[in-house]
């Protein structure tokens, strides 16, 4: 049983982003599913207000879809912040099987009861550290840095922990706060800094990876629960072939903005694992801080899960 | 709110260090100044208008005109209401990410604004339909301003 | 055909008088019955966060300080420091109200204010040295209008808000279009005065028009506050009109004493008015806008446009027409708030740099405020000079096609905004 149907999706991000593939190949397969009664629309760079606001829009059912990073969305779900912990995931194949497995649905489970229906989980990508005034390569250098933070108190407390003057900011306002130097420093995705253009005004990235966080691919319950099962089926398939063309998309990107940043002009640098462990061992209390928000079993139980991926 | 956003400029120049609450904190202040001074610029027929056309007509057409927009303005606030009253629950369960206050106090003043006009829009309807609407309301309407004051604040 | 619902039901509603917020409230409603999703929630929701932005707090505090400058005898003392530097030259009364309007633009970003600060102490001066009053009325109206053009200035606010464009780019474009208009003033009004015979005032010695630089000091140091700062990142726009109110308050109450703590709350008063009567047309202008993107109405527009949608100058004519035609009925503000979401998906998709179209758009809009049948700055100096609007409207006129001079060797010549922007960020 297909009806026809118009499926708007909400973007905070710009049409280059990877999340453009995606939406492109879950377009095509939905498409070819529903021998095109369905229609989507995507919506790029907040033209249908920001993350947050959007995933409200979804909740009261005014808007179809959005695709959000998690950190905004913890207004909604606490545990979400989960994703904001520093240095929780060390690596893509982790990420991976921690999402698409088990703690993945876990998660996607929670977001029923605030009306909205998780899809799939799609890759905004580890964040790094870009700056104007030094490479960052140990603890010491974060001392006093301005740092722009998502307006998410993991972040910020984060930051702050380590030494640096976190600023919560819109994203919006970034770029011209960077070139203003009203801020000396944000950290972002590779893609992100490349596709922003931050490199323009900044000199120093360091890859600090100090959080990996994901995409949610959301639908509003009271219009999902409209679907038949059948169409409830097309559209979880065709999240899942986009994810797969997404991540592919951002993984290769993520490459290409390296090289791109790199070619800008700026300093790039890794950190030593030495002074890496001192830096995870200085932003182990933001754990304990956070347990009260995201709840002690959620962490307890990402630990155990990427516990058992790691094969401990 | 000047206060404590320059507070913050000088603490982040001064002593490198800002107030994390004052952004959030000073743009929900701004939403309550927005949304209560909206009812008392509708009270004193402050909002921008285009009265031209009402201008041409006379004195019935502009009474005609003048209900008209009072039935409109009372629809709208009551479609606001009543979105608001639907989108409660949602907000009651959302809490500003830095300061920890519940969306609902930000989201909860259009409740304020939606029912502080409709009862100046119900009055006025009263008033036109049994015919003691004065001159001076009629004059406001169309927009004959006595002072410059009230044109400079219209902010242009 | 939904962009006929869209005009109709906004179109009719502004007809009957309704103001502009319930207006257009009132198209985002009937838009969204009929895509068929009738939702209150989507009011409820866009309303507040419309105006829930950290960017738009920059608007009452750029009021604020607007109305401090004033009664804090800020004005007085630029016009004062204008006057004996060209003060003796003929027609000098008149460049005295072009550079004073320039040097207030760089203070505060309302022409309204401006003009009717300008013109409540240049009218009665130059009536008693002989100028012709109504042409006067015209040049001070014409200058006052620079305001929004010269950061800091509310309307590249709310413009850089809705269009989603960087409003230290738009503030630092908008100098040289401000700085071009100034001098088309000053040319066409050397023309049209140089017959006027008029009483001249006497020229003044060095040690004088030092004197009266020292006095304008503070009042001049302002804008390099203003200016420097945002500039050179020591804060963010709206950090910037917190520390101009914040300063022009300091100047008013401290140093030239014409402020008294008395007064502030009626001018807080005041400025919270003008705030909410702005804030809330923005609020609601989200309404409608949002329903506008998610109609689909620019697609709708672009499908008409294509002719032209490759060709950046007669896109960019079209648009700037029609702004001129939109802007006799309609002011500053409500003008962004409807055209904006409206056009700039149109410019972006032709590739016109959003900086470049924001400052002509913004121009053009300005522009509006001085034509007739709606000009809120006409209203205002025809109240203020007591001359009536028609003589007015005859007066502005010369003042007006110089403005409309500029708009067109900007739109001929986008070098003039783009390169010293180009200059100014690096
Ligand atoms: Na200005
Ligand atoms: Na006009």
């Amino acid at each position: 049983q297909i009806s026809e149907r118009t499926l708007r999706i909400a973007n905070g991000i710009a049409e280059d982003h990877p999340v453009g593939d995606g939406v492109d190949a879950m377009t095509q397969c939905v498409d070819e599913r529903t021998n095109g009664a369905w229609t989507i629309n995507a919506f790029w760079s907040s033209a249908l207000g920001d993350d947050l606001q959007s995933a409200q829009a979804l909740r009261s059912g005014t808007l179809e879809m959005v695709i959000s990073s998690s950190s905004p969305l913890v207004a909604i779900e606490p545990a979400l912040g989960v994703f904001d912990l520093p240095f929780l995931i060390s690596n893509e194949e982790e990420a991976d099987a921690l999402l698409d497995g088990e703690f993945g649905q876990y998660i996607s489970d929670m977001m029923p009861q605030h009306n909205l229906v998780n899809l799939a989980f799609w890759e905004n990508g580890f964040r790094n550290l870009s700056n104007s005034l030094r490479p960052v390569d140990e603890l010491e250098d974060f001392e006093g840095m301005r740092v722009r933070v998502m307006q998410n108190n993991i972040f910020l407390d984060t930051f702050q922990t380590l030494g640096a003057n976190a600023q919560p900011m819109a994203f919006g306002e970034v770029f011209t706060a960077l070139e203003t130097g009203a801020i000396d420093a944000q950290e972002n995705p590779y893609v992100t800094i490349d596709t922003s253009r931050f490199f323009e005004v900044q000199d120093y990235v360091s890859n600090t990876r100090h959080a990996y966080t994901p995409f949610m691919v959301l639908i509003s319950k009271p219009i999902f629960d409209t679907f038949s099962a059948e169409e409830q089926q097309i559209l979880q398939e065709c999240s899942i072939v986009g994810r797969d063309v997404q991540r592919e998309a951002s993984r290769a990107l993520s490459d290409e903005s390296l090289q791109r940043i790199k070619d800008a002009g700026l300093e790039v640098n890794d950190i030593s694992e030495e002074n890496m462990a001192k830096i995870r061992e200085a932003v182990a209390g933001v754990y304990d801080r956070a347990a009260e928000s995201i709840g002690a079993d959620v962490i307890e139980r990402v630990n155990a899960e990427l516990a058992a991926i790691r094969g401990q | 709110m000047t206060g404590m956003v320059f507070v913050n400029v000088v603490l982040r120049y001064g002593f490198n260090s800002g107030l994390v609450i004052s952004e959030e904190m000073s743009r929900f202040f701004f939403v309550w100044l927005t949304f209560i001074g909206a009812v008392l610029a509708f009270a004193e027929n402050g909002h921008l208008g285009v009265e031209t056309l009402v201008r041409m007509f006379g004195r019935r057409g502009r009474i005609i005109c003048m209900a008209l927009t009072n039935i409109l303005i009372l629809f709208c606030v009551a479609v606001l209401f009543w979105g608001n009253w639907q989108q409660w629950p949602i907000n009651a369960t959302m809490r500003s990410p830095v300061a920890g206050m519940p969306l609902a106090y930000v989201y909860g003043v259009t409740f304020f604004t939606a029912v502080g006009v409709g009862v100046i829009a119900i009055w006025r309807l009263f008033k036109i339909v049994t015919g003691r609407t004065t001159e001076a309301e009629i004059a406001q309407f169309v927009g004959d301003y006595d002072t410059i004051d009230a044109l400079v604040e219209r902010g242009e | 055909m939904t962009l006929v619902v869209f005009l109709s039901s906004l179109l009719g509603s502004m007809a009957i008088g309704a103001p502009i917020a319930f207006a257009l409230m009132f198209c985002g409603i009937v838009l969204m019955a009929y895509m068929g999703m009738f939702m209150p929630q989507i009011v409820a929701q866009n309303m507040v966060d419309g105006a829930n932005s950290f960017v738009l707090l920059a608007i009452p505090f750029f009021i604020l300080a607007g109305e401090l400058m004033n009664a804090g005898g800020l004005s007085k003392r630029i016009i004062d420091f204008a006057i004996t530097f060209v003060g003796h030259l003929r027609g000098g009364l008149g460049f005295v109200a072009i550079i004073a309007a320039l040097i207030m633009a760089a203070l505060s970003g309302s022409a309204a204010a401006d003009t009717a600060a300008l013109a409540a102490i240049l009218i009665p001066m130059m009536s008693k040295a002989g100028y012709n009053v109504p042409r006067s009325a015209g040049l001070i109206a014409a200058g006052g209008i620079i305001a929004p053009v010269i950061p800091p200035s509310i309307a590249f606010i709310i413009f850089g808000v809705a269009a989603n464009v960087s409003i230290t780019q738009l503030f630092l474009a908008g100098i040289v279009p401000g700085l071009m208009m100034a001098v088309a003033l000053l040319a066409t009004w050397a023309f049209v005065s140089r017959r006027d015979g008029v009483e001249i005032l006497p020229r003044v010695s060095w040690a004088e028009r030092g004197r009266a630089t020292l006095r304008a000091g503070w009042a001049l140091m302002m804008p390099v506050i203003i200016l420097g700062g945002i500039r050179f990142g020591v804060f963010t726009p709206t950090e910037a009109g917190v520390v101009a109110a914040v300063y022009a308050m300091f100047v008013g109450l401290f140093v030239y004493r014409e402020l008294k703590f008395s007064e502030l709350y009626g001018v807080f008063l005041r400025a919270a008015k003008t705030t909410s009567v702005v804030l809330f047309l923005v609020a609601a202008a989200l309404v409608s806008a949002w329903l506008i993107t998610s109609a689909n109405i620019p697609a709708e527009i672009a499908r008409i446009l294509e002719p032209v949608l490759d060709n950046q100058l007669l896109l960019m004519v079209l648009i700037m027409v029609l702004v001129f035609v939109v802007g006799t009925a309609l002011d500053l503000t409500p003008t962004i708030l409807i055209l904006t979401p409206v056009l700039m998906p149109l410019v972006r998709q032709a590739g016109i740099d959003p900086v470049y179209f924001g400052v002509l758009f913004i121009m053009n809009n300005c522009i509006g405020l001085l034509t007739p049948p709606v000009g809120v700055v006409l209203n205002v100096v025809s109240g203020v000079a007591r001359v009536p609007l028609g003589r007015v409207i005859t007066g502005v006129t010369p003042f007006l096609l110089a403005h409309l001079f500029v708009l067109l060797l900007l739109l001929l010549f986008p070098q003039l905004v783009m390169t010293p922007l180009s200059w100014m960020r690096h």
